[in-house]
């Protein structure tokens, strides 16, 4: 599966290069690394509801990641980006556990 | 909701319960809902597309990829903190270095109290073993050696040496400054007496026979003066008992003569 594909190539990229991560997009990186695994759960759910489309899975993931940066870049600059950081990581953290309950029932519908 | 539960279970009920439960597990907040997905023909998305197939991989990947460089990322840099975290951090250090500075001063205080007693306590064992040897040497229980005279009184030969002349001989010396002496074998210490007997004196219940041999030790020249005085207890010696005395000037006396420490049955110290 594609999916699972490339988290293989991701995380053994990742161990093997280590790159310097801008200093600009530090502290944004754990958001973007949640929110993006938030749209893989989501995509995960729909894939269980048969209802799973790649088109939709690119853009909720390029705009759950995008979202998550512009709304802790904007706390940032307002001043209240830890503030605004744990209400994304909230927020994201309540839809990653609906999905996998939702996946949770497809697995066990008994 | 319980009320449903309790009822009892037919397949058709299980349907139900299932719809049920899908309302009440679903946590989703009321305020960012979810979008939800429309409703699509099955297997277009399954046939090939490779375009979006090789965007799945890819974003994929970007997501693990940046998953296990957030982990191998430990050095949390100040760079990235805000200012108030960086004040915040700065506040918790110094308020620990206070802590800690304070606790090195009670350290310190501890530590300068322990070398005070410390020496304090070294210096009373100096003092206590000085006292033990002064003391030692004093009440007779230690042998002691130096400078010092030793004197011969012969048998007299107009009459035996009485033990007043004797004892007068011996408090003569002690107030030339004798420090210790001996008679005849016996260490001279406070409370030594001396009394006439049968052809001698007994000195602390041992009888002495002459010649008379008392060794002290103290400085020379007072010691010697103080028998060779004129009108001193020397010529009393040989004029009243016609005995001669030698006064011999030893730069090494030894005396090794111990008197047992006395029991004391009355005098206690004061505490």
């Amino acid at each position: 599966m594609a999916a699972v594909l490339g988290l293989l190539i991701g995380l053994i990229l990742g161990a093997f290069v280590k790159p310097d991560i801008p200093i600009v997009l530090q502290p944004y990186l754990p958001i973007m690394v949640v929110a993006a695994l938030d749209a893989l759960l989501g995509a995960a759910r729909a894939y269980f509801e048969r209802s799973f489309s790649d088109k939709v899975f690119v853009i909720s993931f390029v705009s759950n990641v995008l979202t998550a940066t512009l709304l802790v870049l904007l706390g940032n600059q307002l001043g209240v980006g830890s503030q605004l950081q744990t209400a994304v990581i909230v927020v994201l953290g309540i839809r990653i556990f609906s999905n996998v309950s939702a996946i949770r029932r497809f697995l066990f519908r008994g | 909701m319980g009320n449903k539960e309790t009822n009892e279970k037919t397949p058709i009920d299980r349907n139900i319960h299932t719809q049920y439960d899908e309302e009440n597990d679903n946590i989703e907040t009321g305020a960012f809902p979810v979008i939800r997905r429309r409703v699509h023909k099955l297997g277009v998305s399954k046939s090939g597309r490779p375009l979006t197939h090789a965007l799945i991989v890819l974003l994929c990947a970007l997501l693990s990829f940046g998953y296990v460089i957030q982990l191998n990322n430990k050095t949390s840099t100040y760079e990235t903190m805000s200012e108030e975290e960086l004040t915040r951090l700065i506040g918790e250090t110094s308020t620990q270095v206070q802590n800690l500075e304070r606790r090195k001063s009670e350290l310190t205080s501890q530590l300068n109290s322990l070398q005070l007693s410390a020496d304090k306590q070294k210096e009373a064992e100096r003092i206590a073993s000085q006292n033990a040897q002064t003391s030692g040497l004093l009440s007779g229980r230690l042998p002691a050696e130096g400078k010092g005279v030793v004197i011969t009184v012969d048998r007299g030969s107009k009459a035996p040496v009485d033990a007043a002349t004797m004892f007068q001989l011996l408090e003569e010396l002690r107030n030339a400054g004798v420090e210790v002496m001996s008679l005849n074998g016996v260490r001279v210490v406070t409370s030594t007496y001396l009394a006439d007997a049968k052809g001698g004196l007994e000195c602390d219940g041992k009888i002495l026979k002459p010649p008379y041999t008392v060794k002290a030790i103290g400085d020379q020249q007072n010691l010697q003066n103080a028998v060779n005085i004129a009108g001193g207890v020397g010529s009393r010696l040989k004029v009243k008992f016609g005995s001669s005395v030698t006064v011999d000037a030893s730069d090494n006396v030894e005396i090794n003569e111990t008197s047992s420490p006395r029991q004391f049955r009355y005098a206690q110290t004061v505490e």
